[in-house]
């Protein structure tokens, strides 16, 4: 990805994510090295997401992480792709930390990729989104 | 080079120079049948690829672009689609957009379709040609095929109904490597089954040669045979006859010239006798000549002269001038000397029977190293472009003796008023 295409998307996703940020009292936290990005950010209840996208062969790999402290917890996710649902499923925190995650490849398609993964659980509700 | 002339070096020739049409041929056909069931493989591939994988698979929404149902399809049926020798897929649009391909970066992109794309849009079926690398969207293609791309499309439909155009590409080494898979399994069969003929039929070969030799040469011992026992017998009438019949004529001839010079007070009875003496020395002289006829003088004893001499009796009694000039024969191999005869018999028999003509000579001298015969008449002559194909005359006999003995042989003769004539040359090496 070019180092334009990646100024880019921070602006975007920085400008876009500004309002979602606040409704959900939420403080996303953002990084990226040469050729991923990875946003942090809390959900409506006590739990935590982490959404990392990086480029790999002409596709996007989207991974989404949940963060609930809370062992055996039943999440349902959307991972949507310039506005449609590109992937679905369900994850169950396991493990120590309480956590699932979810890989998915999505195409890189020409100019800004739209990536937004939305989990939820018993009206806890997390939404990572990364412009690309 | 004279081992070329052996029958079997000869077929091992033929057999070699056939082993090499045949590997061209093979080369040649092989090619042409690998690029052909290649082709055939890469449409039925793609025939199958387009019906039984990619159109299943198409999502609804992927014909406008909807970045869901591209991934949906990139994740579930890429890897089914990019098997054997295909290398890149690209589904298009009818309005030439790239709906899909394994190259991310086209997805989108529009690009004006061809005629025989649209064809196949419209009507179906599947068609394959070389992928023209220059053009912006087959880009991603170049690096892939040294020698370039086979590109095979077919029509398959989305969900919604709309037709849309399966692509996939094939490398052409690909096609040259099918072809060497096809010329490994036939060149094999081809050179074997040669190299077994050759040598089964070189034994065969050789047997028949060595039996047909050994017949040539029976059959000459027995040619041989027979002519000698011709010419044995031959001798023998021509002794006969000249110890008996010629003698006899020879002695009445005698006995009646010296009677009728005794019967000198008696004029008209002594002409008659000396008439018949005259009659009986003419018949005694076509005798002779009968017997060089029969049986050919040996020209060593007897000489070429006097032999030509015998045979131009006949004309010489039928009151043609002849002159008979013979020079240099002397030391000449028997072979040169007996075909001088022989052309020299059968060109004044010609005369003979053919030429009419009041004067004929026969000469016969040296040049060189080179014995030369030459029989001029001023006969009535002929046109030798119009001689009958049969060698009218006796001369495509004499020139096959000629060119047998290696000698040469020209026939000239005018048939125009105040010039005609016949002139025989032999020209034979010594």
């Amino acid at each position: 990805m070019s180092p334009l295409k990646n100024l880019a998307a921070l602006v975007a996703t920085t400008v876009c994510l500004a309002p979602l940020a606040l409704a959900l009292d939420a403080s996303p936290a953002h990084a990226r090295g040469d050729d991923d990005v990875i946003r942090r950010g809390d959900c409506t209840g006590s739990a935590t997401w982490k959404l990392k996208v990086k480029t790999d062969d002409g596709r996007l790999e989207v991974e989404g992480e949940i963060d609930s402290n809370r062992t055996g917890q039943r999440w349902a996710w959307t991972l949507r792709h310039n506005g449609s649902v590109s992937a679905r499923g369900t994850g169950t925190t396991a493990g120590p930390s309480g956590s699932f995650d979810v890989e998915r490849r999505v195409v890189d398609l020409a100019g800004t990729d739209h990536l937004r993964f939305r989990a939820t659980h018993n009206g806890q509700v997390c939404v990572g989104v990364v412009n690309y | 080079m004279r081992w070329f002339t052996n029958p079997v070096v000869q077929f091992l020739a033929a057999g070699f120079v056939t082993l090499l049409v045949v590997v061209a041929a093979t080369q040649w056909l092989s090619r042409d049948a690998a690029d052909d069931e290649a082709i055939a493989e890469a449409r039925a591939l793609t025939g199958v690829l387009g019906r039984s994988v990619a159109e299943p698979a198409v999502p609804r929404g992927l014909v406008t672009g909807d970045a869901a149902a591209i991934d949906k399809l990139d994740r579930t049926v890429l890897d089914r689609l990019l098997v054997g020798d295909v290398e890149r897929i690209k589904i298009w649009a009818a309005d030439g957009t790239v709906l899909y391909s394994d190259r991310t970066e086209l997805i989108g992109s529009v690009y004006p379709l061809d005629d025989d794309e649209r064809e196949i849009l419209e009507r179906g079926g599947t068609d394959a040609e070389l992928s023209d690398l220059s053009r912006p969207e087959n880009r991603f293609e170049r690096g892939l095929g040294g020698g370039g791309m086979l590109e095979v499309y077919t029509r398959i439909r989305s969900p919604e109904g709309q037709p849309l155009l399966f692509e996939a590409y094939f490398r052409s080494d690909q096609i040259a490597d099918r072809r060497g898979e096809v010329l490994d399994r036939f060149l094999p069969i081809s050179i074997g089954a040669l190299l077994v003929l050759v040598l089964v039929t070189t034994p065969l070969i050789l047997l028949l040669t060595r039996r047909v030799a050994r017949g040539g040469r029976d059959r000459e011992r027995l040619l041989r045979a027979a002519v000698q026992a011709s010419d044995a017998e031959r001798v023998r009438i021509a002794r006969d006859l000249h110890d008996g019949v010629v003698q006899d004529l020879a002695g009445s001839s005698y006995s009646l010239s010296t009677l009728a010079t005794r019967l000198g007070d008696e004029d008209e009875v002594a002409g008659e006798l000396e008439e018949v003496s005259r009659s009986l020395r003419t018949s005694m002289r076509s005798l002779r000549s009968l017997l060089v006829e029969i049986y050919p003088p040996d020209l060593h004893v007897e000489g070429l002269a006097a032999a030509l001499h015998d045979v131009t009796a006949p004309l010489t009694a039928a009151g043609v001038g002849v002159d008979v000039d013979v020079t240099g024969d002397a030391g000449c191999p028997d072979d040169a000397v007996a075909l001088v005869w022989r052309v020299a018999q059968e060109a004044v028999r010609n005369v003979a029977r053919h030429a009419d003509a009041r004067r004929m000579s026969v000469t016969v001298h040296r040049e060189e190293r080179v014995l030369v015969l030459e029989v001029v008449d001023d006969g009535r002559g002929f046109d030798p472009g119009t001689a009958r194909g049969d060698g009218g005359f006796g001369l495509r006999g004499l020139r096959s003796l000629a060119a047998d003995a290696g000698a040469r042989l020209e026939v000239d003769s005018s048939t125009a008023a105040g010039q005609s004539g016949t002139t025989v040359r032999l020209e034979v090496p010594l």
